[in-house]
């Protein structure tokens, strides 16, 4: 309890033209925690993940991972630090085969270096094997491997959001940001892919953070949750303490009002 | 001379058709237009950057190495590392500020680009000498040619064409840039490049630097452009600003559609088609005038890509899957 947050938000910032799409929100995520981000439609989410992930620079507030400052820095810069993120709508790289996906994300491989490939031809072999076991691992976990050699524009939509969980996890993330990840999946598949978050924060001591609207997902999965509501964090702690919060409920009956909170 | 093949000599009589030394000259051309358009597959085909500017860096090789060696008296040897070094510097200039553009403003842009060079190397006399161009800046490459002409003399191929050492060396170059892409396309620094091509937001999420490698590919690209540059100069043995023109570079992407995206040994096969039917149709006799004749090849070669986008869109050696899912 008394160890730092790994990743702290302190009034972040953001107006699209007259909008404002985030408006102050600070937050507090706990080291290995598994985080859930709710809130109706339009309370800022993906956009606070743009903003903390580099897509977009914040007008204001600060950000940081694990002691070091993110606002504003570059998108692969901040991956590069262990916070990877996955995409609301995947963006798999659908001309290459799923192989290729997964092993693009390996960190250190030396032969992404020009001067390696040209002058050191065969340094960034033995890594290509040690990356291609591990992507061929990670697939298994995900029911992915008869699949590696067809190119990822072919798989369905369910299957592309589980290559892209698995990428991110290629680039061996210690905090991992997950867009809606359990959308469009069948329920058997996104049952493997909460255990596998399970035994990720368990084995290797991953902290998640993901956006997610499903709320049985949320009550049964998640250990904290963080909600949000006309860009800023309206409410945060345990499940079933923020289920039953007023002004939760009322965001989410006052906000969207397609159902509120079940 | 917005027209490329005006270069040969008109009034070629039927003869002419059959000749050795003519179809020499076609294959340098399309060895050259090889070279050219293997920098725009690096850039279009697996970097996803539409480079229309080839034909400005192709400019750049080539009015360095004949600046330097004519003008300058430089070694001509030595012209050709450091008019690379020229070009490349041109292609990071280039490439700063405008790689950070949408894809079709990069278009824009690079177009420009290359158009500006070709209106300076028009304009500013005492570096170019203008319209009328650069001579003399060959006489190192002449005497090597001889020596490759003996050498295949003694052989026993006793009348060989004058420009068949040329094509030998732009054709090895062309088969040795093929090879060697080809071998670092399929390193981890090649599939950075392809993913770029495919989501430049997902590679910058698993931590690729994108901007770095677009700027690499097009810095690549460039200095492939230079070689081509050199060649062209030697083929033509003088150096002019109308050879620079932007149809240049669309005749390269013409290529690169013909041979199909993504693959670097179809962008040999799309030039040699090219080459052959623009070339193979002047023995085409009618009853028409030379200049429409003229018009008829490039309205014949339209009809060829027409049915090749109607059979087979990917062009001949590209993959199908690769152009589907592209998008």
């Amino acid at each position: 309890m008394t160890e730092a947050p790994i990743f702290e938000a302190e009034g972040i910032e953001k107006s699209f033209g007259g909008i404002r799409a985030v408006n102050g929100a600070t937050m507090d995520v706990k080291r290995g925690s598994i985080t859930a981000l709710i809130g109706p439609n339009g309370a800022g989410k993906t956009t606070f993940f743009n903003l903390i992930t580099g897509f977009y620079r914040p007008d204001r507030g600060r950000a940081r991972f694990d002691g070091r400052e993110v606002q504003g820095r570059p998108p692969y810069v901040i991956a590069r630090f262990g916070m990877v993120r996955t995409f609301q709508i995947t963006k798999a790289l659908a001309a290459m085969p799923v192989i290729d996906n997964m092993m693009l994300a390996a960190p250190d491989q030396p032969g992404e270096s020009l001067r390696n490939v040209l002058f050191r031809p065969l340094a960034w072999r033995k890594r290509e094997q040690e990356v291609h076991e591990q992507a061929i691992e990670l697939l298994d976990v995900f029911n992915l491997t008869r699949l590696a050699d067809h190119y990822a524009g072919t798989l369905s939509g369910g299957q592309r959001k589980l290559l892209e969980l698995a990428r991110a996890l290629m680039a061996q993330p210690r905090f991992l940001l997950l867009d809606e990840p359990m959308a469009g999946i069948n329920p058997t598949l996104g049952r493997r892919l909460l255990d596998h978050m399970q035994r990720l924060r368990a084995e290797d001591g991953v902290t998640f953070l993901f956006i997610e609207h499903d709320m049985e997902v949320v009550m049964n999965h998640s250990d904290r949750v963080i909600v949000m509501a006309e860009g800023r964090v309206i409410a945060e702690g345990e499940p079933q303490a923020v289920r039953s919060d007023r002004a939760v409920i009322d965001a989410y009956l006052g906000g969207a009002g397609h159902g509120g909170i079940e | 001379m917005t027209d490329p093949l005006a270069i040969f000599p008109l009034g070629l009589t039927f003869e002419a058709f059959t000749d050795i030394d003519f179809w020499t000259s076609v294959g340098i051309f399309a060895g050259i237009y090889t070279i050219f358009a293997l920098g725009l597959q690096l850039n279009v085909g697996f970097t996803g950057i539409q480079n229309f500017g080839q034909a400005g860096f192709m400019a750049i090789g080539a009015y360095s190495m004949a600046i330097l060696t004519a003008e300058e008296g430089m070694n001509f040897w030595l012209s050709l590392p450091i008019s690379i070094l020229i070009t490349i510097a041109f292609g990071l200039i280039v490439g700063l500020p405008s790689l950070r553009l949408r894809a079709d403003y990069f278009a824009i842009a690079t177009i420009a680009f290359a158009e500006a060079i070709r209106l300076i190397a028009l304009n500013a006399r005492d570096l170019t000498n203008g319209a009328q161009g650069i001579f003399g800046f060959d006489d190192s490459w002449d005497s090597i040619s001889e020596s490759i002409e003996d050498f295949i003399i003694d052989l026993g191929w006793t009348d060989v064409p004058g420009l068949f050492p040329l094509f030998l060396v732009t054709w090895g170059i062309a088969v040795l840039m093929m090879f060697s892409l080809t071998r670092v396309q399929g390193t981890p620094w090649g599939r950075v490049l392809r993913a770029v091509r495919e989501d430049e937001d997902a590679a910058r999420a698993l931590g690729k630097n994108a901007f770095s490698y677009k700027l690499q590919s097009l810095a690549i690209a460039a200095s492939i452009g230079a070689v081509a540059g050199w060649l062209l100069a030697i083929q033509l043995a003088f150096v002019v600003p109308d050879e620079f023109q932007p149809i240049v570079t669309f005749i390269g992407y013409v290529v690169l559609v013909l041979g199909g995206l993504a693959n670097y040994w179809g962008v040999a096969v799309g030039a040699i088609i090219l080459w052959t039917v623009l070339e193979g149709l002047r023995f085409l006799e009618l009853p028409i005038s030379e200049t429409k004749i003229a018009a008829l090849r490039f309205i014949i070669v339209g009809l060829v890509l027409i049915g090749l986008m109607a059979f087979r869109p990917q062009g001949v050696f590209g993959k199908r899957e690769e152009m589907v899912l592209g998008d």
